[in-house]
């Protein structure tokens, strides 16, 4: 049923209590009475819940019965139900653009105090749509077909669990990883909690299937540069960095590495947190996927020292190349590669950029970076592993092992100076840590913690199991780290803290301190948030589109998020993400097109003076000049409705559906107008 | 060099400490909870950084971390009861290192032990009289008001009395009754007069009517003292026009940055450490004389963690030629307090009495640990506690305690 020109306009108003989200702040009932009075409108009502169903079928009855022709809801944001209402509309037999919705709750209930005032608000928002709905057209979604290429940027855990998800059901995934081996951090973990299985052993089969999947494009050492389009049909600009090393000839013989100059190891090494140490051509570690070695022009004496200024190296040709000769016939190697954009076009995009650890200069009361047996607990997971730059034994920079160690929870966790949140993994980790220790040695282990925080299945029993091995657990956040006075020679440290649960001040001789840093958002989220158009918590995670509904989207369609770059997440729940990242990219994939909201603009073509100043102007491309007619020509299917066109053109002959002057200027007439006192 | 360019105008912060006083003059412990400063307290995780922060923690009865539970539990009265917050010396540590940022220092443990004060009958006689000199004379050594200005024969430098200047100055200098009386703090007022004659500052001072700014405000315990002083002093203040104090006392600068605006104070408040580091560069060429000495710094508590202000006393001992300057074990926001604050001043031989060792005492073994010829300072209180300390922990090499202004200005030559 389409209204008829001419026809009168009939509109049916429905507040919505929202339980009492907004009845406690809002007087519905008031609200209704109001707009009852108002022009046009044949029905105006409240109810407990509008988006149930007994609400939306009121709405189509309404429609049947009372011929109505236009309908406006006021409940909550249009993020959140303006669909449903929609659909409500259309059940009814009207065209849905038919409907408006009115914010009465995030814009009103849930940020006022002063109920009569917010009334008065509901009732000036309410009398706003009530104007603008008569101008409304009938307007039709259009259908865009959708990419059924994924993009997943960032090769840690949930990276990979998705890529491998998607790519075994047949998808086509390009994924992405800053480093030039994927893993993330889960590479580096030695054992994990609760079960206690080394994080390499459950890791490196799926790093492996993610090297050899023929569904999946891995690129390393490569970064996201550009980002355009928007869902179904992204286009994405990758930079892969140079490795001097062509991928394609590489075999990971490493008889580069063997040869190499430098007969010993001298850099640090970024994948041991510099404890171990490695030459300038190097595999970033043993089970290292894609198996390729790389070379550090920093360091490496084929190059002039220093960068340019567009970031490249200049090639110096002094070296005696024993690499190259090693390398041999595979010719590998390649000292004057470049770095090179590579354009994708993706319909989906799975963000698992991750996280870092705290840095704990920014606590330098506990002495981290000033003794040199101060290690965070990355730094032990190195130390303890058996791939690790001590291979597995648990000494000290001082190559001893230690006799008592602390281990400090919360590091840049719970702390108003530093970062606010749980990290959520650390208590855990540090009783892993300490039974490893323990394993590891005869030491004695102290935690000290704030509260032991073990949430999760077998948690409680991990920590029940580990903490019957013998630990001394201390209810104290530790306060102090210094030197002991009475022995200043053998480096060993005194940890001071309250034991708060006998009043005590403790003030504990150990050898070795472990920091349990906590996790933090990425340096370059923001710059990834920018590129990719997304919103960031005040924290500066990636933020949801809904804490508990929308857990892995993003308010950006077509972008979800998994593993850590969201918030402080184990290894489980990250991987539980990453299924339900590449469950919801699925879902739009198979779907096979993607709606399109039709508030594009489009010219009234004998109004428009050819002037083209809307042409450079548009973000999305999408305006054209058609040169025998000489007017502009907005290509709909491009149009991502932002408005700027409209705004700019000086003859006021751009116009955009769903926000029509009309349409406006009734909407502020509406808000403005006076309200019954 | 640009104003805002000179680092010094940013403060480097490690605890949120650096705000004005968040409570009002009329709060009392029953209404602390109601208070945006108490309703912190609520939040209080029971972590005990606090108390193990806390120099004297291992003397307490009632850590602070135990005073915050018993006032939400409603057993403050227990707390007010004992003596242990006379081992409070107001530095700051709980609250700077506090993961919740409770004001610990400057809110509720003044409030707690101005009731210690009033039920306790039995007050520390060294204590007791030094708050009556405050009152009766102005100064807590007990000496007499008419010769609070006699320094400045001795300046070297004419020092401008602000009553016989009749205009506006840029600088009142606030002296404070250490650097006016005692021997040792003269040194400092007569450094401090030859930097300013030095960098040509406008400039005075309020000479015989100056009285003490009220130590740290309400960290001397008694309230009522402090409202006194500081009245008399606003009083005072209203009668000329200045644009703004710099004083060398670290605590009467914490009494005008925290307390004093509660009073009307609206001029901005400086440490002479953090008015020179802004005149550094004007101050640098005439730094001519090197002094080739090992410098320690020592971070008073009301300069460093009250408002961090950790990195302008070490720029100028560095612009100073020859100095080479290490660092303590504990620094920053790690030092370790002189044990002078919040009426430790006055406590000593109650400390003593109590078997708890001397805070000076443990600072100065750190100072003499890194080898340094001097242990600079930024405090009048300073200078006779490690003096006194140095006379009784043994070192081999000889060590003075300097104020960073004496120092400066033997530079100048």
């Amino acid at each position: 049923m389409e209204t008829r020109k001419n026809e009168p306009v009939r509109i049916g108003f429905y507040v919505c209590h929202c339980g009492v989200n907004i009845a406690h702040m809002v007087d519905v009932e008031a609200v209704a009475k109001y707009v009852a009075t108002l022009p046009n409108v044949v029905v105006s009502r409240n109810y407990k819940y509008m988006c149930s169903d007994p609400g939306q079928e009121m709405i189509q009855t309404d429609i049947r019965e009372q011929r109505l022709n236009r309908v406006v809801v006021a409940a909550c944001s249009p993020l959140l139900h303006e669909h449903t209402f929609r659909g409500a509309t259309e059940a009814g037999g009207l065209n849905p653009f038919y409907f408006q919705m009115v914010n009465i709750r995030e814009h009103d209930s849930w940020v006022h105090t002063d109920r009569l005032e917010a009334t008065r608000k509901a009732m000036a928002l309410a009398r706003a749509a009530i104007q603008r709905v008569p101008h409304h057209k009938p307007l039709e979604v259009k259908k865009v077909p959708i990419n059924p290429d994924v993009l997943i940027v960032g090769a840690g855990i949930a990276g990979i669990h998705a890529a491998i998800t998607m790519a075994n059901a047949g998808k086509k995934v390009c994924l992405v990883e800053k480093e030039p081996s994927i893993g993330g951090h889960m590479a580096m973990f030695d054992k994990t909690f609760p079960t206690l299985d080394c994080a390499m052993c459950v890791l490196s089969p799926k790093m492996a299937t993610v090297g050899s999947h023929p569904n999946i494009t891995l690129w390393t050492y490569s970064e996201v540069v550009k980002v355009d389009g928007y869902v179904g049909n992204f286009k994405v600009t990758v930079r892969r960095k140079p490795r001097y090393i062509i991928e394609d000839l590489c075999t990971g013989c490493q008889e580069c590495v063997a040869n190499c100059v430098y007969k010993e190891p001298k850099f640090p090494d970024a994948f041991n947190l510099g404890l171990g140490k490695r030459k300038p051509v190097y595999m970033p570690f043993a089970q290292a996927i894609p198996s390729i070695a790389i070379i550090d022009p920093e360091v490496c004496l084929n190059f002039k020292r220093g960068k340019n200024p567009d970031g490249s190296y200049t090639v110096s040709d002094k070296c005696k190349k024993l690499c190259v000769v090693a390398c041999g016939d595979r010719k590998a190697i390649d000292f004057t590669q470049k770095a090179v954009d590579k354009e994708i076009t993706v319909g989906t995009i799975i963000m698992a950029t991750g996280f870092k650890t705290f840095d704990p200069h920014r606590t330098p009361y506990y002495g981290y970076g000033v003794y040199p047996n101060v290690y965070t607990a990355l730094e032990l997971e190195r130390v303890i592993n058996a791939s690790g730059p001590t291979e597995g034994h648990l000494v000290m920079r001082n190559g001893k092992e230690p006799k008592r160690v602390a281990i400090v929870h919360c590091v840049g966790s719970r702390d108003e100076n530093t970062n606010r949140w749980c990290s959520r993994v650390c208590c855990l980790y540090s009783l892993k840590l300490a039974h490893l220790i323990l394993e590891h040695t005869d030491a004695e282990v102290y935690n000290f913690y704030i509260d032991m925080r073990t949430p999760g299945k077998s948690m409680e029993e991990f920590y029940n199991r580990v903490a019957e091995e013998g630990m001394h657990l201390v209810r104290g956040r530790v306060a102090d780290v210094y030197p002991d006075p009475n022995d200043t020679a053998s480096g060993r440290l005194i940890v001071q803290a309250e034991d708060t649960l006998t009043n005590r001040i403790l003030k504990i001789p150990v050898d070795m301190v472990v920091l349990s840093v906590g996790l933090e958002p990425r340096p370059e989220a923001e710059d990834l948030r920018r590129l990719f158009n997304l919103s960031c918590s005040s924290e500066g995670w990636f933020l949801e589109r809904h804490p508990k509904l929308a857990p892995v989207s993003t308010f950006t369609d077509g972008i979800f998020l998994a593993g850590c770059c969201q918030g402080p997440k184990d290894i489980p729940d990250s991987v539980a993400q990453a299924g339900a990242a590449a469950a919801e990219a699925f879902s739009l994939i198979d779907k096979g097109y993607v709606e399109q909201e039709p508030n594009t603009a489009f010219v009234l073509a004998e109004e428009c003076s050819g002037c083209k100043s809307c042409i450079p102007l548009c973000p999305y491309t999408a305006i054209s000049f058609n040169e025998e007619t000489k007017k502009a020509v907005i290509n709909e299917a491009l149009c991502k409705g932002c408005g700027t066109c409209v705004a700019a053109c000086p003859s006021g002959s751009i116009v955009q559906n769903l926000f029509e002057d009309q349409e406006i200027f009734s909407e502020i007439d509406g808000v403005l107008a006076p309200l019954p006192q | 060099m640009s104003k805002t360019a000179n680092p010094f105008e940013e403060r480097i912060t490690m605890a949120g400490v650096a705000e004005a006083a968040v409570v009002d003059r009329t709060t009392t412990l029953q209404t602390l909870l109601d208070t945006p400063a108490g309703r912190r307290m609520l939040t209080c995780i029971q972590c005990g950084t606090c108390a193990g922060t806390c120099p004297y923690g291992d003397y307490m009865e009632f850590s602070p971390r135990l005073v915050i539970n018993m006032l939400r539990r409603g057993f403050i009265d227990e707390v007010i009861k004992s003596d242990s917050l006379l081992r409070c010396v107001a530095c700051y540590a709980c609250t700077a290192k506090c993961p919740r940022n409770i004001r610990l220092t400057d809110v509720l443990l003044p409030l707690v032990k101005e009731q210690v004060l009033m039920n306790n009958t039995q007050m520390p006689a060294e204590f007791q009289k030094s708050l009556e000199n405050m009152h009766r004379y102005g100064n807590p050594m007990g000496e007499s008001p008419r010769k609070r200005a006699a320094w400045t024969a001795t300046a070297g430098v004419k020092v401008p009395l602000i009553a016989e200047v009749k205009c506006e100055v840029d600088v009142l200098w606030f002296v404070e009754c250490y650097t006016s009386f005692y021997a040792r703090g003269q040194e400092n007022s007569r450094a401090t007069a030859k930097l300013f004659a030095a960098l040509g500052v406008d400039f005075a001072i309020l000479g015989n009517d100056e009285k003490c700014a009220g130590e740290c405000g309400q960290m001397t315990w008694e309230s009522g003292l402090f409202e006194s002083l500081a009245e008399y002093n606003m009083k005072l203040f209203g009668k000329y026009k200045f644009r703004r104090i710099v004083t060398g006392d670290a605590h009467a600068f914490n009494a005008f940055r925290f307390r004093y605006p509660m009073y009307g104070l609206t001029q901005p408040v400086e440490h002479t450490t953090q008015f020179f580091a802004r005149h550094l560069e004007q101050l640098k060429p005439k730094l001519k004389k090197p002094l080739n000495l090992v410098v320690t710094y020592h971070d008073p508590c009301c300069l460093g963690r009250a408002v961090g202000a950790y990195e302008e006393p070490r720029a100028l001992l560095q612009a100073i030629p020859g100095v080479k300057l290490v660092e303590m074990v504990h620094n920053r926001v790690n030092s370790v307090c002189c044990g002078g604050g919040g009426g430790g001043m006055w406590l000593d031989t109650y400390y003593k009495q109590k078997g708890m060792d001397r805070l000076s005492e443990r600072r100065v073994k750190e100072a003499i640990a890194v080898g340094a010829d001097v242990l600079a300072v930024a405090c009048p209180y300073e200078v006779s506690r490690f003096e006194d300390a140095l006379k009784v922990v043994p070192h081999d090499k000889p060590m003075v305690v300097r104020d960073v202004v004496e120092l400066l200005a033997e530079s100048i030559g």
